[in-house]
């Protein structure tokens, strides 16, 4: 969906990079076999990481196999997971989450971006119809959070724990469903609903210039009003940067409490490396970071 | 039972010292600490407990069926959380056993109900203990931080304050990112380095 989800690629063993790059490569396979070869443009690091998490968790044997890429028929991949449920899923939801993203860019995006997304939006509501189909919990989690974000920013009184209500609760009980018993259940909820948080706020945080200019809502908006000074633009980021780490911290607080079965390597460092480095890229990096990579 | 070596991720013919190690690394993670304001207390608690049984299991058995061993970190503490402040409202009072009980709905609308006039350095806390528990740390952090202003001198809203304030200093596991122009003390002496084999390679050795 947002795509900053992502590990840090300098502290992985090379072992668990390959591993990390053949779950990537499954879930673009996963989206083309299930949905369209075009589908596959909407792959994400985010799902990325669930799928891991998924499959970290549960007890399914995960079977590695060769073969090859589709776009580049002479580079050789190596396919984790195919087959899997929990790639499925993952799958399921990249394609349910940017349906709705589409449907936001219709709603408040610039002109240019209004004419791609109805150019593509026929596709995108198939694959979602299909998606849906097989997978009502989470049509029904995403679009609640569609309506309960639409809600949300009409009310003058939100604040920020308001406005990261509605994906955090998405992202909550999507992961909920994962835990396969009470305990797991509660945990990925926790966890769920933390880094939900964290990616709606490392996203508004990204997007700030642009919803400024543009007059569209951020959270951060009214908070933002550092015209007059550098000292407080940088008192701003520090807040965010306080605010951002918090909701990290609850995330992988209630990830230490779960057993992770497999690829136990990949998940720490995207938790302990991979988004401390985004958050600092957007945050104190220059220009935007924003990865438009899933369209 | 599980086995307790499972438990600890170590191996049957793990040393003493790893598995004291390993034993270490886990109850630093599962610390009623990092739990307190956290709906997961109690779950977090069970592992703590499952992890201290576990090494003592080991230990006596490597004893030969010593004494019960009890060096374990304590585990009680997270799940008293908001029980052992002094209450002199009765009503706050069972504000808190709610927000025990995990009713978290409950202890909002109590708290709602209290009139503006009524809202002390109390108030603030508990409701602070209530947004942590919807996951709404802004407002946690801000409730928080109103009781500690107005009563600094209570260690339970001092050590609420301080506990968010540490979440949001360091990311997980004390990762320090909070980036941009820091200079660490590594750097000074790095530069001081460098400075000083620029001015030896230029032939002076000025430092």
């Amino acid at each position: 969906m947002f795509g900053y989800v992502q590990i840090e690629k300098s502290e992985l063993l090379v072992k668990e990079y390959e591993t990390y790059k053949s779950i990537y490569c499954t879930l673009c396979k996963t989206l083309g076999k299930e949905y369209s070869v075009f589908s596959r443009f909407i792959l994400s690091y985010d799902f990325t990481f669930f799928a891991a998490l998924s499959m970290g968790v549960h007890d399914e044997k995960v079977c590695f196999k060769k073969g090859r890429c589709t776009f580049n028929p002479l580079k050789k991949c190596v396919f984790c997971g195919v087959e899997n449920e929990d790639m499925k899923k993952a799958a399921a939801l990249s394609v349910i989450t940017a349906f709705y993203k589409l449907k936001d860019d219709i709603n408040d995006g610039g002109l240019g971006k209004k004419l791609r997304s109805y150019l593509v939006y026929p596709f995108f509501a198939r694959w979602r119809k299909k998606a849906a189909k097989k997978y009502p919990e989470y049509e029904e989690a995403v679009s609640n959070m569609s309506e309960m974000q639409e809600q949300v920013e009409k009310d003058p009184m939100c604040h920020i724990d308001m406005a990261a209500e509605p994906t955090a609760k998405m992202l909550a009980s999507v992961m909920q469903l994962q835990g396969s018993d009470d305990f797991e259940k509660r945990v990925f909820f926790e966890l769920g609903y933390h880094l939900g948080r964290w990616i709606y706020f490392i996203d508004a945080v990204d997007d700030l210039q642009k919803d400024k200019k543009r007059g569209c809502f951020n959270p951060f908006l009214k908070l933002s009003d550092y015209e007059d000074g550098k000292e407080k633009e940088e008192s701003f980021r520090q807040y965010c940067s306080e605010v951002l780490n918090q909701s990290m911290c609850l995330s992988y607080n209630a990830y230490n409490l779960i057993d992770i079965k497999r690829f136990k390597g990949i998940i720490d460092n995207i938790y302990l490396k991979g988004l401390p480095v985004v958050q600092r890229k957007v945050l104190f990096g220059k220009g935007e970071f924003n990865n438009e990579e899933s369209l | 039972m599980k086995n307790p070596y499972e438990v600890l991720g170590v191996s049957e013919n793990a040393t003493d010292e790893e598995i004291k190690s390993a034993y270490k690394a886990l109850a630093k993670k599962y610390h009623p600490d990092n739990y307190v304001d956290s709906p997961l207390a109690d779950l977090a608690n069970e592992k703590m407990k499952e992890i201290n049984e576990a090494y003592d299991t080991i230990t006596d058995m490597r004893k030969n069926g010593g004494a019960a061993n009890s060096s374990g970190y304590s585990s009680g503490s997270s799940n008293s959380y908001a029980g052992y402040g002094y209450s002199g409202n009765s009503q706050f009072r069972s504000i808190r056993m709610l927000i025990n009980s995990g009713k978290i709905q409950d202890a909002e609308r109590m708290l709602n109900n209290i009139p503006q006039s009524q809202r002390n350095a109390e108030w603030f806390f508990l409701n602070g203990m209530v947004m942590m528990n919807k996951g709404w740390s802004e407002q946690a952090y801000s409730c928080f931080r109103q009781a500690y202003t107005m009563d600094p001198n209570n260690p339970e809203y001092r050590a609420a304050f301080n506990r968010m304030n540490s979440q949001r200093a360091y990311g997980p596991g004390g990762y320090d990112q909070r980036g941009g122009a820091g200079c660490s003390c590594c750097d000074i002496c790095v530069g001081l380095w460098c400075a000083d084999t620029c001015c030896s390679c230029m032939g002076g050795n000025c430092c």
